[in-house]
């Protein structure tokens, strides 16, 4: 350290450049005031901005104001271009040092197509040029753990949720935010997709019904929204996801763990309005992949993600490998979109894609937003037509949404991976506009470990090279455009994994694991100071918690076995006092058994009119549902088989309560479950 | 605008500026480069920095975020920043100060960006632990647990046996005996002593 201090004083330094500073300083001034009224100042900046923009991509105007070009047209924006640019030439990056009001902070919007272009480029320049193309740095690809439960959805190691089923049936984080699955319903509509296959189905009735089904040809990997009599279908063409000479999958940088997903995604929307005839009305493609989709009520939200392009540089030299990467233009780098097979246009205008200050990675992550009852067929040709579109030039692939915000983040790719970047969208309607950013130290395993309760941000984050050998829980609030930490509760399980989280409103329950399951419950309801109150230590772990009510919660995961071995069990827990949560039962499966819920939520279904949790365990090649009566602090449990190997994912149990919800058996309408499994759907006999 | 309370604080606050831009991974002409802008910001706002209570944090802020917006410069094309004259004293040795440079960044590496960060701030430019939360953006204990963190880590850090700052010395010295013929004192060079 004291050699250290002896170099801050040994470093040479020059006599300071006053004079410098002060000229400069001088120069600026007058400049930083050039509009002759004062009223249209914005207009004016605004005006300037958007001729820059046009000039950049469309064109070859230097010297022009942009005044032909329709978005300059306005009067103010030529005022502009005569009184603050004058004779300045081609776009003078200082003129237009103000940056459209999307994007400040954390985030800053380029200045012009070409500096967007050069940010991509040089920032490729930057990375080793390796065996096997595009590489990082030599001291950063080591794979970063925190990331290794991707935001995909079906792919969850660990998880937690909310307690209710969504309006269409399926279990989701967040209340009101629905998730995409492969089953969907209404009440009386129940929709599902299989391959490439959609099928309607009537739930209304005594039996289930099939209606008819529709092929959607090359659809992969598909999952449905439904929002009223429009299905949306978000899956991919089938594209293989692409790999490097190390196996690993390629675009990602730095190298994250995160499986290889195709880098395409496709989106079909289906017109159900007689769900006897289900009508294919537009296809809609894109060059990039899928992190996540949510919806609220109408409006749709895709979270995309596109890496690095393959440049097809090889073991090719360094000097051929530049020209490459010097080759490049915008569309080599910004996703594209096309819809019902026509021509593909860029998504993202340059003025939408936001840089971060921080070193995140060379990939481009893409929000976007359209009403799921408008993207019918009238929209015309423009792909473009209709969609509310977004742009971050770095990683940002976790991706949480709460009612009204959007929450993108990614660990640090610039140093060793100790730190969490959060980007922080409001969300409003189809919309998302830019909110600040933040950091916090600690790694985020995925979503789940993010929720937002009035305007605060809860963490729950891994450890890192940043913080001691433990779990943390961090608050943070939006402050003018920065997200800054409020408070934060260490050392949670003390060398241990966090396996699960729950969010509440003045509350997070928090599972980590070693070889015994501590049961942590926080108090939040002062966001500046989290406050353990509660510990429960049981053996076996839960990776998934799913709360009943006010006073019980269930626990997914696994454990010892009464009958020796290890394998699944679901726990039922009291939490009416949460200084001292206890377990009141355990229901065990037996060696080797597993229970899916806790690696997929969607695979628990609770009923809380009949008491009953239905979850989905295997058992070697068999798969069973296991009905779970819950009564007196006990559960009563009843195994059916219903599936017989890898189906076993796609089973799913979905509550369809019918239009009385609320009356319950007294309107005549009971709750039901409907089963489905690889080849059937059918009602589930819940009681 | 006082341009001469402008001038009296920026010669003094220069030196530290631009040390902790080394520290924090520029080289050293870069270094000039961002503390030069650093102190141009400051003085389009000199009314408002002066004012101030926390203008150490402030100024702190102002030199993370071009250090920040400087690695993002080329990118974006932006004007180069007038040529700074050479006005370094030349008792240094330039392949000495890159060592010395270089030797400091290989330390530093080993820490994180945010544990760099505040460790320069907090320990070299001797900012108090509030000012350098304010400048940071975090909460104070974030910046006690942080340094604490740093500190350790450097303690135990083979890099800094590069540094070797008496054997530099005294390279130094004996190249300024050997010119001037100005004996130093061989206390202050007790490793001088010991060599046959």
């Amino acid at each position: 350290m004291t050699d250290l201090e002896n170099a801050w004083d040994d470093l040479p330094v020059s006599t300071a450049p006053i004079d410098a500073v002060l000229r400069a300083g001088r120069r600026d001034e007058p400049r930083r005031r050039p509009v002759p009224r004062p009223g249209l100042r914005t207009a004016t900046a605004f005006g300037a901005v958007a001729a820059a923009f046009v000039a950049g991509v469309v064109v070859a105007d230097p010297g022009g104001s942009g005044g032909d070009v329709p978005s300059a047209a306005s009067g103010p924006a030529s005022g502009a271009g005569a009184g603050g640019q004058a004779g300045a030439g081609p776009i003078d990056a200082e003129s237009l040092a103000i940056t459209p009001a999307a994007f400040h902070g954390e985030l800053q919007a380029p200045t012009s197509c070409g500096a967007l272009l050069e940010h991509y480029q040089d920032r490729a320049e930057d990375l080793r040029i390796g065996p096997v193309g595009l590489r990082d740095r030599s001291d950063l690809p080591r794979p970063l753990p925190a990331l290794s439960a991707p935001a995909l959805d079906s792919a969850e190691l660990v998880g937690t949720t909310g307690s209710y089923a969504s309006d269409t049936g399926t279990t989701v984080q967040e209340a009101g935010v629905d998730e995409p699955d492969a089953v969907k319903t209404d009440g009386d509509l129940l929709v599902r997709i299989r391959g490439s296959e959609l099928t309607t189905y009537d739930v209304g009735g005594p039996e289930v019904e099939e209606l008819a089904s529709l092929d959607l040809d090359d659809l992969h990997d598909g999952e449905l929204l439904l929002a009223g009599d429009t299905v949306v279908v978000i899956g991919n063409d089938g594209s293989p996801p692409r790999y490097d000479a190390a196996g690993l999958p390629l675009g990602s940088f730095p190298r994250t763990t995160t499986p290889a997903v195709p880098e395409q995604t496709r989106v079909v929307t289906v017109d159900v309005t007689d769900p006897a005839a289900p009508r294919e009305v537009r296809t809609v493609d894109y060059d990039a992949g899928l992190i996540t989709a949510r919806q609220h009520g109408e409006a749709i939200r895709l979270v995309l993600r596109k890496g690095v392009p393959d440049l097809g540089l090889g073991r090719r030299a360094r000097r051929v490998a530049e020209q490459r990467i010097a080759a490049t233009t915008l569309d080599d780098w910004l996703p594209r979109v096309s819809v019902d097979g026509g021509e593909d246009r860029r998504l993202l205008e340059c003025d939408r894609v936001a840089v971060p200050r921080a070193d995140t990675g060379l990939v481009t992550m893409a929000v976007v937003g359209f009403d799921a009852g408008t993207a019918d067929g009238g929209a015309g040709a423009d792909p473009t037509a209709g969609l509310d579109t977004l742009g971050l030039a770095g990683e940002a692939s976790m991706a949480y949404e709460s009612t009204d915000h959007l929450y993108l983040a990614a660990n640090d790719a610039d140093y060793s991976a100790g730190t969490t970047h959060v980007y922080d969208f409001a969300l409003d309607g189809r919309g998302a506009s830019y909110v600040g950013a933040g950091e916090a130290e600690g790694t985020l395993r995925d979503r789940w470990s993010m929720d937002e309760t009035d305007g605060v941000l809860r963490l729950a984050l891994g450890a890192s090279s940043e913080t001691g050998n433990w779990n943390s829980i961090v608050t943070m609030r939006a402050r003018g455009d920065e997200l800054v930490e409020l408070g934060r509760l260490e050392r949670l399980g003390v060398g241990e994994d966090i396996t699960a989280v729950r969010w509440f409103d003045g509350l997070a329950l928090l599972v980590t694991f070693r070889q015994i399951d501590p049961l942590y419950a926080v108090d939040l309801t002062d966001a500046r100071t989290p406050r353990l109150i509660g510990e429960l230590k049981i053996p076996g772990f839960s990776s998934y918690l799913h709360p009943l009510g006010t006073q019980r919660l269930v626990g997914v995961g696994e454990g010892p076995q009464p009958s020796g071995g290890w394998g699944a069990q679901l726990g039922l827990f009291d939490v009416t006092d949460l200084t001292s949560p206890d377990r009141l039962d355990v229901v065990s499966y037996g060696p080797r058994s597993r229970a899916l819920a806790g690696r997929d939520p969607r695979q628990l279904t609770w009923l809380p009119q009949q008491r009953v949790v239905l979850s989905v365990i295997t058992r070697g090649r068999a798969v069973y549902v296991s009905r779970l009566q819950l009564g007196a602090g006990r559960m009563r449990n009843e195994m059916t088989r219903v599936e017989w190997g890898s189906d076993a994912d796609v089973v799913r149990l979905v509550p369809v309560v019918g239009d009385d919800s609320a009356g319950g058996a007294i309107g005549g309408q009971v709750p039901r479950a409907v089963l489905v499994t690889g080849e059937d759907v059918r009602f589930f006999d819940v009681d | 605008m006082d341009d001469a309370d402008f001038a009296d604080w920026a010669r003094d606050a220069w030196g530290s500026l631009v040390r902790s831009a080394v520290f924090l991974g520029c080289s050293l002409h870069e270094a000039e480069d961002v503390a030069q802008s650093t102190l141009e910001r400051c003085y389009r706002n000199w009314p408002s920095v002066a004012r101030a209570d926390n203008r150490s944090a402030y100024v702190y802020r102002v030199l993370l975020n071009c250090l920040r917006d400087s690695r993002r410069r080329r990118w974006w094309g932006e004007r180069p920043s007038e040529v700074v004259p050479e006005r370094r004293d030349d008792t240094t040795p330039a392949d000495e100060v890159l060592a010395t440079v270089d030797a400091v960044h290989r330390a530093m590496a080993d820490l994180a960006r945010s544990q760099r960060d505040v460790v320069v701030l907090r320990y070299f430019a001797g900012l108090s632990e509030a000012e350098t939360a304010t400048a940071l953006g975090v909460p104070p204990g974030t910046v006690k647990s942080r340094l604490s963190r740093a500190l350790g880590k450097l303690a135990g850090d083979a890099h800094l046996l590069d540094l070797r700052p008496e054997a530099a010395r005294e390279r130094r010295t004996a190249r300024r005996r050997s010119e001037v013929e100005d004996p130093a004192d061989p206390a202050d060079h007790p490793a001088e002593g010991a060599r046959p």
